[in-house]
């Protein structure tokens, strides 16, 4: 089956530092795909080539195996996207504003509106200008989910949204993912990330440097590992064995950090009496500055 | 909870109908405005024709651009019409609605940062440029067919009556010739993005070929420029007092048609500001 989204050395340049440069990825259909990376990495670039409203300066990118330009109509109608910077019309009510999206998707189940206006506790009957942040981004999201998109689009969703929204709208990604519908992420919230997604990939000044299933990027995470022995153990034992970054003693405890897989550790400590060994599980947040520290510390 | 959620999709059912919906209220405003202008004129219609020997002999004395501008006969009902509505109030104010209309329709949204939301949907960006001009051309109809109204039933009971055919010709210019500036706006503001610039544009060339036309009648070096003046087929002809000039008529939608084409390709072509 050909991939929801395909990018094949996607550039997109301005001149300036802005934009992004020979990204090629691809999402499967069905997947939730974090797209990671500091402000101002190139995200919302790429979402914004995607979905036609600028044109790549070179590369293709393609929805649902359609250019994006030339097949817009077709990938447009299936698709639901939140902007990162949202904007509604501050004079239209919820409700108008609703409608008119509906009626340029032409026609959405208004029993599905009504149910995800009561589930985020929306009120569609206010004006938009007199909504707060977190009211109007749920009008957004209503507008985004409504005619239940094949693929969602989501530009840094829960910015502003209250916990409890939050929460609510994760529900609502698990539900369209156990739907088989496809969701892009694109975010610098890691533990939403993490919880949500099944494959992450980090941008870096419009670059691509990691595509991954959560768990190898995990994997390739700073891991801490404390041992104990029986007696203290020279850390140089340790220094020059493989995957090991640093290590300290205190006492008859080693401290070490180490990346990959683990066993060259635990045979190396196998040759001592071990008393007691703790390792934590590494988030996705040590995989991601290990990407940047890596590369030199980005901002 | 959502008691009775109906969405108002009669009313908002495309960018057309929402462009008319977001301006249900502006566009009473100025419709009674322009009313409000032809019932002054018209009041004022029996005072300044009783003394119309006066304005002729003060009109003598002015420059010939100036009484080329605003007519020297305040005699006639058609002359007064003329120099009162058409001459300069008129078209500024249908002007200036058709630019603000023009500016805001591709350039307002996407400063206002809505656009990107709009054109994520199914719906083209011809289709949104065409349904906003439509919708613009529309709006300046209404006020046009007011004016026409106004003139035809508030003017008769102060006896100021011109040839029906004759008025009509006057606002049918009037409304082609505030279009093709909107339209122009519309196109400046759909190339660039931005609202300010088409404004300036559309106002400034306003101002300029008005200037032009004006002038051109005493020099005649500027007769070659006066030909690109929009101004020179709205009022020169005087369809007040000679009725339809059907090239005049054609020449104006053609202007309207050209920025609608040159829009239109300048905006499938650009990249959105975000």
């Amino acid at each position: 089956m050909a991939p929801v989204i395909l990018c094949d050395r996607l550039t997109k340049s301005y001149g300036g530092d802005r934009g992004v440069e020979d990204l090629s990825f691809e999402v499967e259909a069905g997947h939730v795909f974090g797209y990671l990376g500091p402000n101002g990495a190139g995200k919302t670039t790429t979402i914004r080539t995607l979905l036609d409203l600028i044109r790549p300066t070179s590369g293709k990118a393609e929805v649902f195996g359609l250019d994006a330009r030339l097949g817009r109509a077709e990938i447009h109608r299936r698709i639901g996207y939140l902007p990162g910077e949202m904007a509604l019309y501050p004079r239209l009510t919820g409700a108008e504003y609703l409608a008119f999206f509906a009626a340029l998707r032409g026609g959405v189940d208004d029993t599905y509106v009504k149910e995800l206006a009561d589930r985020l506790d929306c009120d569609l009957s206010v004006r938009i200008r007199t909504l707060s942040h977190g009211n109007r981004q749920k009008v957004g999201l209503i507008q985004a989910f409504m005619h239940r998109p094949e693929l969602l689009v989501l530009d840094e969703p829960t910015q502003g949204l209250d916990p409890l929204v939050q929460r609510t709208f994760h529900t609502l990604l698990a539900e369209s993912r156990a739907e088989g519908r496809t969701v892009f992420l694109s975010s610098h919230d890691m533990p939403e990330v993490e919880r949500l997604c099944d494959r992450v990939a980090i941008l870096r000044e419009g670059r691509l440097v990691a595509d991954q299933d959560i768990g190898e990027l995990k994997a390739r995470a700073l891991r801490k590992l404390e041992i104990r022995f029986a007696a203290p153990v020279d850390a140089a034992e340790f220094a020059s064995v493989t995957g090991v970054r640093e290590v300290e003693a205190h006492g008859d405890t080693l401290s070490i950090t180490a990346t990959g897989h683990l066993d060259p550790v635990i045979k190396t400590a196998a040759r001592f009496e071990v008393v007691s060994l703790t390792s934590e599980e590494p988030s996705l947040e040590d995989a991601f500055l290990a990407f940047f520290e890596g590369a030199g510390r980005a901002t | 909870m959502q008691p009775e959620l109906t969405l108002p999709k009669a009313l908002l059912g495309s960018t057309f109908r929402k462009t008319l919906f977001d301006h249900r209220r502006s566009i009473s405003w100025w419709a009674l405005a322009v009313v409000g202008v032809v019932v002054l004129y018209s009041g004022f219609w029996p005072t300044v024709r009783d003394n119309s020997h006066q304005f002729s002999t003060y009109l003598e004395s002015l420059p010939e651009a100036i009484r080329n501008l605003i007519g020297s006969d305040y005699a006639t009902p058609a002359g007064y019409l003329r120099s009162e509505l058409f001459s300069v109030l008129g078209p500024v104010l249908l002007l200036v609605f058709a630019i603000g209309l023009g500016s805001r329709s591709i350039a307002g949204e996407e400063e206002a940062g809505t656009l990107d939301l709009l054109l994520s949907t199914p719906v083209a960006r011809r289709r949104v440029y065409l349904d906003t001009f439509r919708a613009m051309v529309g709006l300046v109809a209404v006020l046009a067919a007011l004016i026409w109204l106004a003139v035809e039933v508030l003017g008769r009971p102060f006896d100021l009556t011109v040839p029906m055919v004759n008025l009509t010709a006057s606002v049918v210019n009037l409304f082609l010739l505030a279009v093709s500036f909107g339209a122009l706006a519309q196109a400046v503001g759909a190339g660039t993005g931005s609202k300010g610039m088409a404004i300036g544009v559309a106002g400034g060339a306003a101002f300029v070929s008005f200037l032009v036309n004006t002038l051109a009648v005493s020099v005649d070096a500027l007769d070659p420029i006066d030909l690109l003046s929009p101004f020179r087929y709205y009022s020169g002809h005087q369809p007040i007092q000679t009725g339809f000039h059907l090239l005049d008529v054609i020449v104006l939608a053609g202007i309207a048609m050209l920025w609608v084409v040159l829009g239109l390709a300048a905006f499938e072509r650009r990249d959105l500001v975000a």
